[in-house]
């Protein structure tokens, strides 16, 4: 877990302050440019001085009391002239990320500290409340930072005439997180645009533009530049990249311009602005070079965007960052035009220079708001944003952190996803598992079906690289840089000068930090470069960072476009990895790697031996473990080398679905749904992980004797067998909390206003029972379904009402806690209730390896097959089918395993992949050789299987069986929340049909598939009695003249007339329906049919159609 | 077939016999009444268990319904379990098993006032019956009694949690919960018998033969070293660790190796858990009928673990008498005499004619 904070928190923590330096510094600039004329003495006030704080002021934790309080923080901008004035704004609550600098649990390392907090011993922060809800942020792949990425694709053609599919994308990051992605599309005819994006729109330049409004140059020494890397001795050389074509195509690009006319920087840039004025174009200094170079890729392999090697993740706080940015944007612009409105006026009372005026101007434009923004932008996941903040997606930004148990809570916060527009794609190119992602994404733990591939999780070991270095200080990237550059300059890296150097890849390679050229090298010396800097990494000493990405990509034919590419940027994946290579100075080894270098690099793995390596390329680094591929989730299933890989993937997910023990500080908790295993137990077999990761603090399953034998019958299909004298004395028992927030002044506003309170009515003594004089329940009460459980009196109309208990099963009353901080009345209370799930019929069980299983019967003790030697009964039976076609052989380990470790009373390692780590010990013993003489020591069978005797019988069975204790998970999934059942109930008032959902009391459909089958059948009665006589009929009175269902009405004689009727005729009944249309009763009949019939006549005339029946006795006629 | 009484007359003789445990042979029977004295053991003795729990103060961390169920798992001292009344079947009371004849009332009242933990402990449940009161376990044995044997901990309380309430037990059977169960364990097994063919056995060297003996994981076999001993030889064998009994003669063993005079022996039958590894083994070894084992079909060992509700004899006892009411019924019954008309035999044997 200690592993899990720098990630998460870290992250996080930092993008604060970074916030509050730079952020507000670019929405300043923001003011510059636009805002200049209604501004002009606030910035001869000097408003780069302006400072931005954010304070937290107040931290109102009552979450714990009421449990559905915000964590809120106000921000105090303090917004100042100058040296001159400064004034406080409040912007709104801000919501802080748990365990943050701003946090009030940061300083509560300690657990007790934390318990006094009332929070979870191992609390680990790095998510929202909101509402009482956790939410997280989602960490989102995006393209690498700072990195040119060829592509193809086939849309690319379709932006205008003379595309080609070829463009090289950059995605440009300044040092406040705003994004821009700039895309270099290359023309059919040979020259290129580049394109980017603003405010929706794509905005396409002749790239020979570009170039000259960067740099003061000439056309000569910009085709020589662009040809550089064109060699005509060098051709075909191993590593060339350049062809002839480059020189045409410089040409083409300079003509381009030149047919413009535009022959200075000067010109250009006038043109670039004459054509974007309401654009700001600052974008593109960082990289403008890089582009350049990669339009050659032509003759280089396209990158490929879904592989992890171009990838980087975005985190919350650099999310928030950008957000936030583009929300003072916005208001600052709307605040200018007020204040512009202001003083262009009428009235001449408002005047710039007086500051109560200009605080009036700022409030008046709801500062407020923007801290709203940013809390429904983490409550909801949705971006409001007009840019899109070159972003791929607006919505599920945010999830929630649901606490179903330990692991589930873990997984979100190093889930990865791809970007919610992968997911509607149809081909599944993204979701392939890479190898590029070795090491930084798990390949076991992502769900299958229609998240598959998208939803990653990073392995156990893959951090993501933040401004914070190891020490916990924020990072100084100037500093970092420049000390990298002197080291290369060192080893023969030649800077890039005024003067533009004429050579290009095969000789010489340029050196990209961060993006920016930093010079070029020449290829010989780039290999002792690239062991320099790494072994700088390593050592402490050198203010080189320890996280440093030098990704060399070496000379090839037909390969990735070659060069040195160094990164410090944060948010990159990184891990950890041994570097062999490197005389281990100071005995630290550990270097840290990233996805983009990894893949030039030289890495054994202990479990493939040399991994197919040549001499010619030893291995300089090598794996710590090989589980490090693995996730936390992934880590935990024992043996898992040694189970069919999709059943590890299902326990990725079933451990995720378990029952288990959800929070250590449940007392302090109110979420909605929270499942609780009441007596979990320590699982004898375990990995490592188990321990690392301290999963005992939230243990999720029993050890259950479980028998391999088909016994009862009741054990086929993966059913499984319960013994239930195990569940009588407590195996796998459960409980179900649900919080139920009962918020009177919401329900008054939202209704009439009236002020309500609660309390229990003097008058109605039945529900005193389970109400007390507050109008709570007693905690404790036991509630069954419809009782109530809380009574609100209504002021106005001085009603009480109770709500009343829903769902079909009774619960107890666990917790009562109201909200006290409207000190007059009682407005808000939660009451939590439990109810208990013990094991039935029909509950799903699980192990640890995909072999999920639901109980088919809780079978009597004595009927168990038991062994005449322990007098063991198993708690447990499951069909040994189960086993050959999952081939879960890891399971039958751990039954061996974990009998053995029973007998000896110790735990037993189950680490996959252990064996290939013992290094000088003999092969000679296998693991099941080992297990097994555990239990031959004891008098046991060395293969775990066992004589049992029938219970019923007492009579041997006829086969040993396979019998030992395998640690089990309760899933989730219970009957009681599934069954669904119903004779007669409420009807749709359309169609007069039943109606559907379990939790409004509705049916299963009987759809057409099962009529089909009664069909076959020829159920003819079966079937009219389900679609017509159980569900809609109606008998209908139809006018045989005109045949029509609808006209039908119904007389209702004067009562006097019946009555003279009735005394001169007594014999004669008037008919009581008539047609309307025909004005006859003569022609009605009645006739049975569904009431839909009816409803489809009605839909019918309503579009001028008219049904017409014709009506007949015989059946044919 | 007249006249051929298939009654028999199971004869039980006690092997050892503690407050908790016993072991005893029961012949010249079948499995099926073998079994049935197991099943009845197992869950259908008559204990005495709590089963009603009114709580009046919870502020323990546990709820009420997990404490109400560790202590129903509680076993009390069930002597009187055989004559009291199924709290349903009492008249005394109606049925709500409240009365003297088919409940027993205990309350507990703890609450914590020190800075320690306080275990709340099964001692601490007050009956008001004494002799239904929580099984006792300290004097059992006093090997390991450095610390104070409390009794079973049903919660931990920390500074100012109560606990505070009433319980009823009632008389109740394993089969309707597991709590009634007096067995911690009831198991019996066949009786083995176990030839060893001396011939064949003879034609073994003595490595086969320690292989032989090793290969069962329990220990069956043994090599007799009284029986080497009379043979005056200095016995070798190849790897002295496996059997401990032989004595080494460090100097001549590489070449040395006497082995025809050692015997395999029987050492414990009972330890045999009919794995059948032996039998393999010995087929493995080309000697197929080396060692035979067939499994009594009359005679069983039971072995006899109580929770301590009832005394392992008692237990017997009481099953025997559960047994004996359920054949009453079955003879008792209009069914059976009705079957007697058909099957007149039959239901006379029944009757133990």
């Amino acid at each position: 877990m200690e592993e899990e904070k720098p990630k998460t928190e870290g992250t996080k923590a930092m993008s604060r302050p970074h916030l509050v330096a730079e952020k507000d510094y670019s929405a300043l600039k923001e003011l510059f440019s636009h805002h200049i004329e209604s501004f002009d003495y606030m910035v001869d006030n000097g408003l780069e001085t302006m400072l931005l704080n954010i304070k937290p002021i107040e931290i109102c934790r009552q979450a714990k009391l009421s449990y559905t309080g915000k964590f809120l923080v106000d921000i105090c901008f303090q917004y100042g002239d100058g040296a001159v004035i400064r004034e406080k704004f409040n912007f709104g609550q801000f919501p802080i990320m748990l365990k943050s600098k701003l946090c009030h649990l940061r300083g509560a390392d300690d657990s007790r500290k934390l318990i006094a907090y009332k929070e979870e011993p191992s609390e680990m922060g790095g998510y929202f409340i909101l509402k009482g809800l956790e939410r997280v942020i989602r960490l989102i792949i995006l393209p690498k930072r700072n990195y040119p990425t060829s592509m193809a694709r086939n849309s690319f053609r379709d932006r205008r005439e003379g595309y080609s599919d070829k463009a090289v994308v950059i995605r440009c990051v300044r040092e406040d997180q705003s994004a821009v992605s700039l895309k270099l599309y290359y023309l059919n005819n040979g020259s290129a645009r580049l394109g980017f994006w603003i405010q929706g729109r794509e905005y396409l330049l002749p790239v020979g533009i570009i170039l000259k409004a960067l740099v003061d140059t000439t056309d000569h020494e910009i085709y020589v530049n662009l040809t550089c890397c064109y060699n005509e001795e060098c051709d075909r050389v191993k590593g060339s990249v350049g062809t002839q074509l480059v020189g045409e195509r410089a040409q083409i690009i300079l003509d381009e311009v030149q047919a413009l006319s535009l022959f200075t920087r000067a010109q250009c840039l006038r043109h670039i602005g004459e054509h974007f004025q309401p654009v700001v174009i600052g974008m593109q200094n960082d990289s403008y070079k890089t582009k350049l170079f990669s339009l050659i890729d032509q003759t280089s392999v396209l990158d490929n965007p879904d592989s992890l090697q171009n990838q980087e993740v975005l985190l919350p706080g650099h999310l928030i960052t950008i957000y936030l940015k583009e929300k003072l944007q916005d208001w600052l612009l709307k605040l200018q035009r007020s204040l512009q409105e202001e003083t262009d006026g009428e009235k001449k009372k408002f005047e710039l220079s007086s500051l109560t005026d200009v605080k009036k101007a700022i409030e008046k434009n709801a500062p407020k708001q923007i801290g709203l923004a940013i809390e429904s932008m983490l409550k909801t996941g949705r971006l409001a944003t007009q840019s899109g903040l070159d972003l791929q997606q607006r919505a599920g930004m945010t999830v929630q952190a649901e606490k179903l148990n330990f692991l589930r809570f873990l997984s979100h916060f190093r889930a990865v996803h791809r970007g919610a527009s992968f997911a509607g794609l149809r081909t599944t190119s993204v979701r392939k598992l890479l190898p590029e992602s070795w090491g930084f994404l798990c390949p076991v733990h992502t769900p299958d079906g229609e998240p598959c591939g998208l939803l990653n999780h990073m392995t156990a070991s893959c951090r993501i690289t933040s401004y914070y270095d190891s020490k916990g200080n924020v990072k100084d990237f100037f500093k970092m840089r420049m000390s990298i550059l002197n080291v290369l300059i060192a080893i023969g890296m030649t800077p890039p000068s005024p003067k533009l150097v004429q050579a290009g890849p095969p000789e010489l390679l340029s050196v990209l930090l961060d993006g920016r050229i930093a010079g070029y090298i020449p290829s010989d010396l780039i290999e002792k470069a690239v062991t320099h800097l790494r072994r700088l990494k390593l050592s402490s000493t050198s203010s080189i960072p320890v996280d440093l990405e030098v990704g060399y990509i070496p000379l090839s034919m037909n390969g990735a476009y070659p060069g040195l590419y160094l990164f410090t940027s944060p948010s990159r994946f990184v891990r950890p990895v041994r570097n062999i290579s490197a005389p281990a100075e100071e005995g630290n080894d550990l270097e840290l790697v990233g996805p983009f270098e990894q893949v030039y690099m030289e890495i054994s793995c202990p479990d493939g031996g040399d991994g197919g390596r040549k001499t010619l390329f030893p291995a300089t680094h090598r794996e710590i473990h090989p589980t490090n591929i693995l996730s936390v989730v992934g880590n935990l299933t024992p043996w898992s080398d040694h189970n069919q890989s999709p059943r590890n993937m299902y326990q990725c997910q079933m451990g995720k679905q378990t029952m288990g023990f959800s929070s250590q500080a449940l007392n302090c908790r109110a979420d909605q749904k929270l499942y609780h295993l009441q007596t979990p137990q320590t699982p004898i077999v375990r990995t490592k992980a188990y321990e690392k990761y301290c999963v005992d603090d939230y243990p999720l399953g029993t050890n259950a004797i479980v028998a391999v034998l088909a016994y009862s019958g009741y054990d086929m299909e993966d059913a499984m067998v319960l013994n239930k004298s195990s569940v009588d004395r407590g195996m796998c028992h459960g409980h179900i909390y649900q919080t139920e927030t009962i918020d009177l002044t919401e329900q008054s506003a939202k209704s009439d206003r009236a002020q309500r309170l609660f309390r229990r009515s003097n008058l109605d003594k039945s529900s005193h029972q389970l109400i007390d004089t507050d109008g709570l329940p007693y905690v404790g009460q036991r509630i069954n379904p419809n009782e109530p459980y809380c009574s609100i009196y209504n002021e106005i109309t001085s009603q009480t009402t109770s709500m009343k208990l829903k769902g079909s099963e009774p619960v107890v009353v666990d917790y009562v806690a109201v909200d006290v901080k409207n000190k007059t009345h009682l407005q808000k209370a939660n009451i939590r209730f439990r109810r208990s799930r013990n094991p039935v019929i029909g509950d799903k069980f699980s192990s640890r390896h995909g072999q999920k299983g639901v109980c088919s019967q809780l079978w009597p003790d004595v009927d168990m097959p038991f062994s005449a030697v322990t007098g063991m009964r198993p708690d447990l039976i499951i069909n040994p089918h189960a086993f050959p076609s999952r081939m879960t052989i890891a399971m039958l380990l751990e039954s061996i395993a974990a009998k053995g470790g029973a007998l000896h009373g110790k735990f037993v390692d189950a680490t996959p992949f252990s064996n290939t780590m013992k290094e000088s010990e003999s092969e000679s013993s296998s693991l099941v050789d080992d297990l097994g003489s555990m239990l031959a020591a004891c008098g046991f069978d060395h293969h775990g299987t066992e004589v049992l005797y029938s219970g019923v019988y007492g009579t041997e069975l006829t086969c040993l069986i396979f019998i030992g204790p395998v640690y089990y998970q309760r899933l989730r999934h219970m009957v009681s929340d599934k069954f669904q059942v119903r004779s007669t109930g409420q009807v749709d008032h359309i169609t007069r049909q039943p109606i559907k959902g379990r939790k409004r009391g509705g049916g299963v459909r009987f759809g057409e598939m099962e009529r089909d089958s009664l069909l076959a059948h020829g159920a003819a009665y079966l079937l009219h009695d389900r679609l017509h006589t159980s569900s809609d009929h109606h008998i209908a009175d139809v006018c045989s003249e005109c045949g029509s269902v609808l006209t039908s009405s119904v007389i209702q004689p004067p009562k006097r007339a019946v009555q003279v009727i009735l005394k001169q005729l007594p014999a004669r009944e008037p008919k009581k329906v008539t047609c309307v249309a025909c004005r006859s009763s003569k022609g009605m009949e009645t006739v049975a049919m569904p009431y839909v019939f009816k409803y489809l006549a009605a839909e019918l005339a309503a579009m001028n159609i008219k049904m017409t029946l014709k009506l007949s006795n015989e059946a044919g006629a | 077939m007249e006249g051929v009484s298939y009654q028999r007359f199971p004869k039980i003789k006690i092997r050892e016999v503690k407050d908790d445990f016993m072991k005893f042979e029961l012949r010249e029977t079948d499995a099926s009444i073998a079994n049935a004295l197991r099943r009845i053991m197992i869950a259908e003795v008559p204990t005495i268990a709590i089963d009603l729990v009114e709580i009046e103060v919870n502020s323990s961390v546990l709820n009420d319904e997990f404490i109400s169920h560790r202590l129903g798992l509680v076993p009390l001292t069930s002597e009187r379990a055989m004559s009291m009344r199924f709290s349903r079947d009492c008249d005394a009371c109606d049925g709500d098993g409240q009365c003297e004849y088919c409940s027993v009332e205990f309350y507990l009242r703890v609450k914590c006032l020190s800075d320690q933990t306080l275990d709340v402990t099964s001692k601490d449940l007050l009956s008001s019956d004494h002799t239904v009161v929580p099984v006792d376990y300290s004097d059992t044995s006093s090997s390991f009694d450095n610390t104070p044997n409390k009794g079973i901990i049903i919660v931990k309380l920390r500074r100012g949690q109560e606990l505070r309430l009433r319980a009823i037990a009632r008389k109740g059977i394993g089969k309707d919960h597991a709590k009634w169960s007096p067995a911690a364990t009831v198991t019996f097994m066949y009786e083995p018998e176990i030839y060893i063919n001396e011939d064949m056995m003879e034609s073994l060297t003595l490595e086969e033969k320690t292989e032989l003996v090793e290969s069962s994981p329990t220990k069956v076999f043994g090599i007799d070293p009284e029986n080497k001993q009379e043979t005056g030889k200095c016995m070798i064998v190849g790897n002295p660790s496996t059997s401990p009994g032989i004595p080494l003669c460090g100097s001549r063993w590489p070449n040395t190796i006497w082995v025809y005079a050692s015997m395999v022996i029987v050492v414990d039958p009972e330890a045999y858990t009919y794995d059948d590894e032996v039998l393999k083994k010995a087929e493995a070894m080309g000697k197929p009928g080396v060692v035979e084992i067939h499994a009594k079909e009359d005679s069983f060992i039971f072995t006899v673990e109580t929770t301590g509700a009832v005394k392992a004899s008692q237990l017997v006892l009481n099953a025997i008498e559960v047994l004996k009411q359920k054949l009453d019924a079955v003879r008792l019954s209009d069914d059976t005499v009705e079957a007697d008309d058909q099957f007149g035999e039959l239901g006379a044997h029944m009757r133990g004619g």
